[in-house]
C-alpha cells in the first residue's frame, strides 16, 4: 500500500531531481579537457626524464638500482667507463608498455637522475617508440628541468 | 723529615760526576762482580731467577709485571736458540728515565743484559734503542759494549767459562708502537712494526719464532744491584708489591723537572718537594702518574696518594713507567687531552680498526671543540669513542688512547662543558689571577 | 663433499660418564649456549663456521694465516675480562662463546661504526656493490646515521697495472691482499706503508702487480678497493646469472664460474673446489675470456672461389666442405691431415677423429707443439699427473723437467709451491732460470743441454742408490758430468713419495723421447710418480678421443698408424682439416707448416679469423669458443668435467660439435644422430668401458727407448711459449696482454 502511494506520488522522482536542481544553481566542477586541466601534485608520476647536473654533467651513474627495483621489469641498463673515467651508462632504456608508473625507480635514485615528471600527455605511433632511450630521457629532462626542479624543491621538505 | 735515600740501583754511578758511565767508575761500585761470579760458575740459572723474584721488582716499561716472574716463563730447557731483547724504545711522553741509564750508567745495562740472558739461557741479547737518541745514549751504549768486549766480559766462550754472551745495539726508527714488545719484535726483524696477536706470547713465540724474553732497560739495568746487594735489600727499599728504587720522570710545572731515583712508595708530596714543588708556587690541578697513557688523577687525590704500583692502581690510575706528569691550575684540560690524542693519532700503527680509526676520531673532534665548533653532545661522543676503543685492539695502544680521554672528561667534564658553551675559550683564560 | 656413512647413535639415556675415555684432541665448547665438541687447536671462528653459526668478519680468510686486525669478529667469551677476536682465539675446555650477546654485538657494532667513518660510502658506484662484505655487514651492524662529521680520509689510488683497478679510499686495512702475496704468491706485491689512519695499501715503489695469480687478490678485498678491471663498470653482481664452467686455458681445470649478463660473458670467478684449484684461479683463466670478444670473430661461414672470400650460408660452406674432403680423399685418405687443438671439448675431439678415420686417414693429432715423436708408442693412454692435483701437496720430492712451471701451469705451480713450503725437496731441471718463490733444494740450468743434465742426474741417483740401470739408459748417463747440483737433486727426488714432473718444455723438446725415457728410468729408480704436464685444456680426453695418428679410442692401437703432426706437414697432404688452431703461433715450426697449408685445401674451423687463415685456408667455420658450447675437459689428474654453454654465439657461429655433427652426417658416418654433447659423451664412455676411469700409475714408463747424447738443438724462445700466448683466446685479451708478463722481461716469472 504503502510502495503504491509513493509511486503514484514519484516522491523518488523528485527526491533525486532535487538534486539536479540544486547542482544546476551552484558552480561547475566540470574541467573543459584539454583546455581546463586539473591540478596535480609536485609528485605527479608521468612521463620520465632524465637530468643534468647544471654544469651540464649528466646525472646518472649507472647504479642500475632502478633497475633491480623496477617490478615490471621496465628498465635496461648497460654501463660502462665514461671518456672521464667515470661510471656512465651506455644505454638507459624504459619500456613505457611495461612501466607502471610506481615512481620506485625515482625512490631509489642515489643522484636524483631517474624522475617521473608531471607529462601525461604523450603518444606513440609508430612501433618501438615506446622505448624511450637514454637520449630521449636526456632531452625531456633538458626541456622541463625547470619544473623538475621545482617539484623536487617543493616536495623536498617531506623527504 | 729526614733526608731520603737516592741514587742507590741504576743511578749508582752518578756519584762520580761526569764521568759515571765509564767502565773504571762502574767498577767502583762493585760493577762486573756479579757477572764474574757466573763466569766462575758460583752463581746458577735458578739462583739468578729466584733472586730476581725475591726483590719484588715489577716491570718499569708501564705494565708492571714482576720481572722475575716474566724471567721464568723462559722454556730454558728448549734446545733451540732464544733471545733476550730489551727495550730502550722509550718514547711515552713524560717518560726519560732509560735515557739517563743509557747516557750515565750503560754499563749497568750491559751487566743486567749478560746476567738475565745467561739466567734465562739465551746467548744473544739485543737491545733496541729508540732512534731519537743517536746523540749521546746511543754512542755511549755503543761504547759501553766496546770496553765490555774490550775487558773479556762478552763475546765466546767469556774467560774460558765456556759462556757464550753477545750483545747487539738496534736502533729503532722512532715509532712510539715500537716499545709495544711484539711491535718492537717485528721492527727488529725488519718488518714494519706493528703489534702480533697474543697468544702466542713471546716467551714461546719471540723474535724470529724463538723463544723471548723482553724487558725494560731499567728492570734490566737493577738486575746487577739486587744480586749484588741482595734481594732482601732491594725489596726493603721499596713497599709491599713494589720494590726497590725507581726512577721518577718529573715533567711539566715542576720548579726542577728531572729524573730522580727514589724509593717505590714514597708519598706523592714529598715527590713534589724533591722535584722544587709547583712552578711558581701556584696550585696544583692534576697529574698524570704513570707516564702519558695513564688515566690523569686530579691534585685532592693525588696529595694523599704513596707513589707504588699497588696505591696508584686502586686511586683508578697506574704507575706506568713512573713518569709524573705535574700540571698546574693554569693549565687548560681540553688542550692537554688534544695534545695527547694528537700523539696516539699520528703513533698508532693502523693495524687494527678501532685505533686506526678512533683516535684520529677522537683527535679531531678534540680539535673542533678547541676551535670553537662542539656542541654539548660530542663530550659523550669522545666518551663513547673511547669506551669502544678500549679492550678491542690488538695492543695496548688503544688503551692508552682511551685512558685519557675517559679520565679527562671524568674529573673535569666542566671544563669541557665550558668550551663547548663559549665557543672555544677555556676555563684557564677566565682565571681571575692569570687575566690580571 | 662427501659425508661418511652416518654411524649408529649412541643408545639414548646413556650416561655421558660412561663415554669411553675422551680423545685428548677433542675440546667440549659452548657457543650459544649449545655444546659443541671441536678439535683441539681450532679457533673460535673454525668452529662457528663449522656448526653454521655466523660470525662477522673481513680480514680472516681460511685459506690465509690470521691477522686478527678488522676486529669484526669479536666475540664474548665466558670469564674473558674483554670481548676476544674469534678469529685468533684458540678454543679451550669448557670454553663458552657467544657471539651474539649484548657485549659481542655492541663490539662488533662499535668496529662497523669505525670502518665506516672513512669509508667513502659511494657503493653506487662501486663494482663491488652487491657482493660487497662491508656493505652486507653494514645492513647487520651498522648505524642510520653517521656521528662522524669531520673530514673523512681519501687515499690516492694505485696503478696496479692493466688486470686490476684500484679505490684506495675504500679500503679497510684487512691485509687480506699483503697475505695473499705472501703466503700464496710467495711475492709480497703488495704491502701497508705509513702509519695510523694516513695508512696505504700499495706497492712499496711504482710497480704492477704480476705475479701469475695475482688477480685472486680482486676476490680477496671484501671492499671496492681492489677489483677486475677489464670488468669496471660493466655489470652489477645482482644482475648476472653465474653459470659454472671449466678452465680452458690449461690442464689442471681449474673450476670457475662465467657470470653472465644478457648473454654476455661479464667476468669469471674462481669456483672453490679444494681438489684442484681450492679457491685460487690464474690471471689467465680470470682475464682470458675477454679475448672472446675480440673484433676479429668469424660471424658467418666463408668460402674461396677463384680467390675471392665469399660469406655463404652454412648449407653451402657444408656441401663445400664435403666436396672438398670427398675430392681429396677420393685416392685414398691418406690425403688427408687433421689438426685439433688440445683445448678442444673431449666431444669435439671424439666427432673429429670419427670423421678422419671415417675419411680412411689415421692422420690426426693434437699434440701441436711437439717436435719429437719417437717414442710415442711408449706413450701413457693419458698424459696424466702421475698423482692427483691435491696430492701434489703431500709430496717429499719432486723434480720438474723442462717446465716454466708457474707459467704453464699455475695452478699445479702453486700446489708444487705449497709442498715446498711443507717441508718437501723441489729441484728443477729446465733450460733457463726461471723465478720460485720457494726454497729449491737444487736448480740446474741446464741450457740446451737438458738431455745430458737429466742424464746427470739419474746417474748420481743410481749412484746414491746403488743400483744398476737398465741397459737402454746406459749410453746416455755414461760419461756425465755429475754435479753438486745434479746430486742434490737427485737427492731431492729420492724422496718418498716422489714425483718427476715432465714440463711443456720437455714436451716441446726435439729430443722428448730421450728426455721421458730418463725421466721414466729415474721415475723407476727413485719409486717416484712420472707424470706429464699437459699442452692445453684436455690433451687427456684428446688421447682418450683417440685425436692420435697411432691410436684409437682409449689408446687401442690403430692397424696402421698415421702421420703426427710433424709428418703430416713437412710431407704435404691435399687436404687439412684445422681445427680451432692459428697455424703460426699454435704450431711447432708453425711458419714452415704455413706453406703446406698453402698448397693444399684446409677446411678451418675457428671462432677467429685472422689474415693468416685467410692466406692459408679455403673454407672457413665460424665456431665456439669455450664459452658459446657446452663439452667436456679431462683435466691433468684424468678428471672428466662437463659444462654448459654460457654465451651466446656470435653471427651465425655454431658450437664445435655440432657443426661436426651434421659434418658426419653429411659424410655419411653411421651412428651420428647426437642430439647434444653428453650423447657424444656417452658414446665416447660407452666405447671406453673400463678405460675410461683413469688411475695415477697409467703414465708409469714402460717404454725402453734408448736415449742418445746427440745435441738437437731448439731455440728457447720457441719451446718456452709465453703464458698469454698460449691459445687463441688469450691472445686476443688486451688487458693481459698489456701485462707486464705479456709484455715480455718477465718471462721466467717475476
Amino acid at each position: 500500500m504503502q510502495n503504491l502511494v509513493k509511486t503514484f506520488l514519484m516522491t523518488e522522482l523528485f527526491g533525486g531531481l532535487r538534486i539536479t536542481f540544486k547542482r544546476l544553481f551552484t558552480k561547475k566542477i566540470t574541467v573543459q579537457y584539454p583546455e581546463e586541466k586539473t591540478p596535480q601534485s609536485p609528485r605527479f608520476r608521468g612521463l620520465h626524464a632524465l637530468r643534468r647536473y647544471p654544469n651540464g654533467q649528466e646525472r646518472c651513474i649507472a647504479c642500475k638500482l632502478c633497475e633491480a627495483v623496477c617490478p615490471a621489469l621496465a628498465i635496461t641498463i648497460e654501463s660502462t667507463v665514461g671518456p672521464d673515467g667515470t661510471r656512465r651508462t651506455s644505454r638507459y632504456d624504459i619500456d613505457l608498455f611495461k612501466c607502471i608508473y610506481c615512481g620506485f625507480c625515482e625512490e631509489a635514485c642515489p643522484v636524483d637522475a631517474i624522475v617521473e615528471t608531471r607529462i601525461h600527455e604523450y603518444h606513440m605511433e609508430a612501433r618501438g617508440e615506446n622505448i624511450m632511450t637514454k637520449d630521449k630521457l636526456l632531452a625531456i629532462g633538458d626541456k622541463y628541468e625547470a619544473m623538475i626542479a621545482a617539484d623536487k624543491s617543493a616536495d623536498a621538505s617531506y623527504r | 723529615m729526614a733526608a731520603r735515600p737516592t741514587n742507590q740501583v741504576c743511578f749508582e754511578t752518578l756519584q762520580f760526576g761526569k764521568e759515571s758511565y765509564s767502565l773504571e767508575n762502574y767498577r767502583k761500585i762493585g760493577g762486573y762482580e756479579v757477572w764474574q761470579k757466573v763466569l766462575r760458575g758460583e752463581l746458577t740459572r735458578d739462583a739468578i731467577i729466584d733472586e730476581v723474584k725475591k726483590a719484588g721488582i715489577r716491570g718499569r716499561g708501564g705494565a708492571g709485571f714482576p720481572t722475575g716472574v716474566k724471567m721464568s716463563f723462559m722454556p730454558r730447557t728448549a734446545p733451540m736458540q732464544k733471545y733476550l731483547v730489551c727495550n730502550s724504545d722509550e718514547s711515552e711522553p713524560g717518560t726519560c728515565h732509560d735515557r739517563d741509564i743509557l747516557r750515565y750508567n750503560p754499563h749497568a745495562l750491559v751487566e743486567g743484559l749478560a746476567l738475565e740472558s745467561y739466567a734465562i739461557g739465551a746467548t744473544v741479547a739485543y737491545n733496541y734503542i729508540r732512534g731519537e737518541f743517536m746523540a749521546e745514549p746511543i754512542p755511549r751504549f755503543e761504547n759501553a759494549l766496546k770496553e765490555a768486549y774490550a775487558a773479556g766480559l762478552l763475546g765466546k766462550n767469556i774467560q774460558g767459562s765456556g759462556i757464550d754472551q753477545d750483545i747487539y745495539t738496534f736502533v729503532g726508527a722512532g715509532a712510539y708502537i715500537c716499545g709495544e714488545e711484539t711491535a718492537l719484535l717485528e721492527s727488529l726483524e725488519g718488518k714494519q712494526g706493528k703489534p702480533r696477536f697474543k697468544p702466542p706470547f713471546p716467551a714461546a713465540f719471540g723474535l724470529y719464532g724463538a723463544p723471548t724474553t723482553i724487558n725494560n732497560t731499567q728492570s734490566v739495568a737493577s738486575i746487577p744491584t739486587i744480586l749484588r746487594k741482595g734481594a732482601q735489600w732491594f725489596a726493603d727499599l721499596g713497599v709491599k708489591g713494589s720494590g726497590g728504587m725507581a726512577i721518577f720522570s718529573m715533567s711539566g710545572h715542576v720548579e726542577k723537572p728531572g729524573n730522580y731515583e727514589l724509593q717505590l712508595g714514597i708519598p706523592f708530596p714529598e715527590l713534589l718537594e724533591i722535584a722544587g714543588g709547583v712552578r711558581g708556587g701556584r696550585k696544583l690541578k692534576a697529574v698524570i702518574p704513570g707516564g702519558s697513557s695513564c688515566p690523569v688523577v686530579p691534585a685532592e687525590k693525588m696529595m694523599t696518594l704513596t707513589m707504588d704500583f699497588d696505591t696508584v692502581r686502586a686511586a683508578g690510575s697506574g704507575l706506568g713507567t713512573c713518569a709524573t706528569i705535574v700540571m698546574d691550575e693554569t693549565t687548560c684540560m681540553v688542550k692537554t687531552l688534544r695534545r695527547l690524542a694528537r700523539f696516539y693519532h699520528a703513533e698508532s700503527c693502523g693495524q687494527c680498526t678501532p685505533c686506526r680509526e678512533g683516535t684520529g676520531w677522537l683527535h679531531r673532534v678534540l680539535t673542533r671543540i678547541i676551535d670553537g665548533k662542539g656542541a654539548k653532545a660530542d663530550i659523550d661522543m669522545l666518551v663513547d669513542v673511547a669506551n669502544k676503543i678500549e679492550g678491542h685492539t690488538i695492543c695496548a695502544l688503544g688503551d692508552a688512547a682511551a685512558w685519557p680521554v675517559q679520565s679527562f672528561i671524568k674529573h673535569f667534564r666542566h671544563e669541557f662543558e665550558y668550551m663547548v658553551e663559549n665557543k672555544g675559550r677555556s676555563v684557564v683564560d677566565d682565571l681571575p689571577q692569570v687575566a690580571a | 663433499m662427501s659425508t661418511p656413512a652416518p654411524s649408529i647413535p649412541p643408545a639414548a639415556g646413556a650416561p655421558a660418564a660412561a663415554a669411553p675415555p675422551t680423545d685428548p684432541n677433542v675440546v667440549n665448547v659452548e657457543v650459544n649456549g649449545v655444546a659443541i665438541k671441536a678439535r683441539k687447536g681450532q679457533m673460535i671462528i673454525e668452529v662457528t663456521d663449522q656448526h653454521d653459526v655466523y660470525v662477522p668478519r673481513f680480514c680472516y680468510h681460511p685459506k690465509l694465516s690470521i691477522a686478527a686486525n678488522c676486529r669484526m669478529c669479536l666475540v664474548e667469551v665466558e670469564k674473558a675480562p674483554k670481548p676476544l677476536p674469534a678469529c685468533a682465539t684458540p678454543i679451550a675446555e669448557g670454553m663458552k662463546i657467544f657471539t651474539k650477546s649484548k657485549r659481542a654485538i655492541s663490539a662488533q657494532k662499535a668496529t662497523m661504526e669505525f670502518l665506516l667513518i672513512n669509508h667513502p660510502l659511494d657503493c653506487p658506484i662501486c663494482d663491488q656493490g652487491g657482493e660487497c662484505e662491508l656493505q652486507d655487514l653494514a645492513m647487520g651492524f651498522g648505524r642510520g646515521v653517521s656521528r662522524y662529521t669531520e673530514r673523512k680520509r681519501i687515499v690516492k689510488d694505485k696503478n696496479l697495472g692493466p688486470l686490476v683497478s684500484t679505490d684506495m679510499t675504500r679500503c679497510i686495512y684487512c691485509t687480506r691482499c699483503v697475505r695473499f702475496g705472501q703466503e700464496i704468491a710467495g711475492i709480497q706485491e703488495l704491502g701497508t706503508t705509513f702509519r695510523s689512519d694516513s695508512s696505504e695499501i700499495g706497492t712499496f715503489i711504482e710497480k704492477s702487480v704480476d705475479h701469475e695469480l695475482s688477480g685472486n687478490i680482486i676476490d680477496l678485498c671484501p671492499v671496492g678497493a681492489l677489483n677486475n678491471k677489464p670488468f669496471r663498470y660493466n655489470a652489477r653482481a645482482w644482475e648476472m646469472v653465474a653459470k659454472p664452467i671449466v678452465s680452458p686455458h690449461d690442464c689442471a681445470g681449474s673450476n670457475l664460474y662465467a657470470h653472465v649478463l644478457r648473454g654476455k660473458l661479464r667476468r669469471i670467478v674462481p669456483r672453490d673446489n679444494e681438489a684442484i684449484n681450492e679457491a685460487w684461479i690464474a690471471d689467465r683463466d680470470r682475464f682470458g675470456c675477454y679475448g672472446v670478444y675480440s673484433n676479429d670473430r668469424l660471424q658467418q661461414p666463408r668460402i674461396k672461389r677463384d680467390g675471392q672470400w665469399l660469406e655463404v650460408s652454412w648449407q653451402d660452406a657444408l656441401v663445400a666442405t664435403v666436396a672438398a674432403l670427398k675430392t681429396a680423399t677420393k685416392s685414398g685418405g691418406d690425403q688427408l691431415g687433421t689438426l685439433i687443438s688440445p683445448s678442444a671439448t673431449i666431444e669435439e675431439q671424439y666427432l673429429l677423429a670419427r670423421i678422419t678415420r671415417h675419411l680412411g686417414s689415421n692422420n690426426i693429432d693434437h699434440r701441436l707443439r711437439q717436435r719429437d715423436f719417437r717414442d710415442q708408442v711408449s706413450d701413457p693412454v693419458a698424459p696424466l699427473l702421475g698423482c692427483s692435483i691435491a696430492d701434489i701437496d703431500t709430496r717429499q720430492g719432486i723434480l720438474v723437467v723442462g717446465s716454466n712451471l708457474r707459467m704453464e701451469v699455475p695452478i699445479v705451480a702453486h700446489r708444487v709451491r705449497k709442498a715446498a713450503r711443507k717441508g718437501a725437496s723441489v729441484a728443477f731441471l729446465n733450460p733457463a732460470e726461471y723465478e720460485y718463490h720457494f726454497k729449491t733444494a737444487a736448480y740446474v740450468t741446464a741450457g740446451d743441454a737438458l738431455v745430458a743434465n737429466l742424464g746427470a742426474v739419474l746417474a748420481a741417483a743410481a749412484a746414491a742408490a746403488g743400483r744398476q740401470l737398465p741397459q737402454h739408459l746406459a749410453q746416455a748417463t755414461s760419461g756425465v758430468n755429475v754435479t753438486d747440483a745434479h746430486r742434490a737433486a737427485a737427492t731431492a727426488i729420492s724422496r718418498k713419495p716422489g714425483l718427476v714432473l715432465l714440463g711443456q718444455i720437455a714436451q716441446r723438446h726435439p729430443q722428448y723421447a730421450d728426455l721421458r725415457a730418463l725421466a721414466g728410468g729415474l721415475a723407476e729408480l727413485t719409486g717416484a710418480a712420472l707424470g706429464y704436464l699437459s699442452e692445453g685444456a684436455n690433451a687427456a680426453g684428446a688421447t682418450l678421443a683417440g685425436a692420435l695418428p697411432h691410436r684409437g679410442v682409449g689408446g687401442k692401437d690403430v692397424q696402421r698408424a698415421g702421420l703426427d703432426a710433424q709428418s703430416m706437414l713437412s710431407n704435404p697432404r691435399k687436404a687439412y682439416i684445422l681445427f680451432g688452431i692459428e697455424p703460426s703461433k699454435d704450431l711447432a715450426n708453425g711458419n714452415a707448416a704455413l706453406s703446406a697449408l698453402r698448397a693444399a685445401s684446409v677446411v678451418c674451423f675457428t671462432p677467429f679469423v685472422t689474415d693468416e687463415l685467410l692466406d692459408v685456408a679455403d673454407i672457413l667455420l665460424p665456431t665456439a669458443t669455450f664459452a658459446e658450447t657446452a663439452g667436456t675437459f679431462v683435466n691433468a689428474e684424468g678428471l672428466w668435467q662437463s659444462f654448459d654453454a654460457v654465451a651466446d654465439l656470435p653471427g651465425e657461429a655454431r658450437p664445435g660439435w655440432r657443426v661436426l655433427r651434421v659434418l658426419g652426417n653429411e659424410l655419411e658416418l653411421t651412428a651420428c644422430d647426437y642430439r647434444t654433447p653428453s650423447d657424444v659423451a656417452a658414446a665416447l664412455e660407452h666405447e671406453l668401458g673400463t678405460a675410461k676411469d683413469l688411475e695415477p700409475g697409467t703414465t708409469v714408463y714402460r717404454g725402453s727407448f734408448a736415449p742418445g747424447a746427440g745435441a738437437v738443438g731448439a731455440a728457447l724462445a720457441e719451446l718456452d711459449v709465453p703464458i698469454y700466448a698460449i691459445d687463441a683466446v688469450v691472445r686476443r685479451s688486451a688487458a693481459l696482454q698489456a701485462t707486464a708478463l705479456a709484455q715480455g722481461g718477465l718471462r721466467g716469472g717475476v
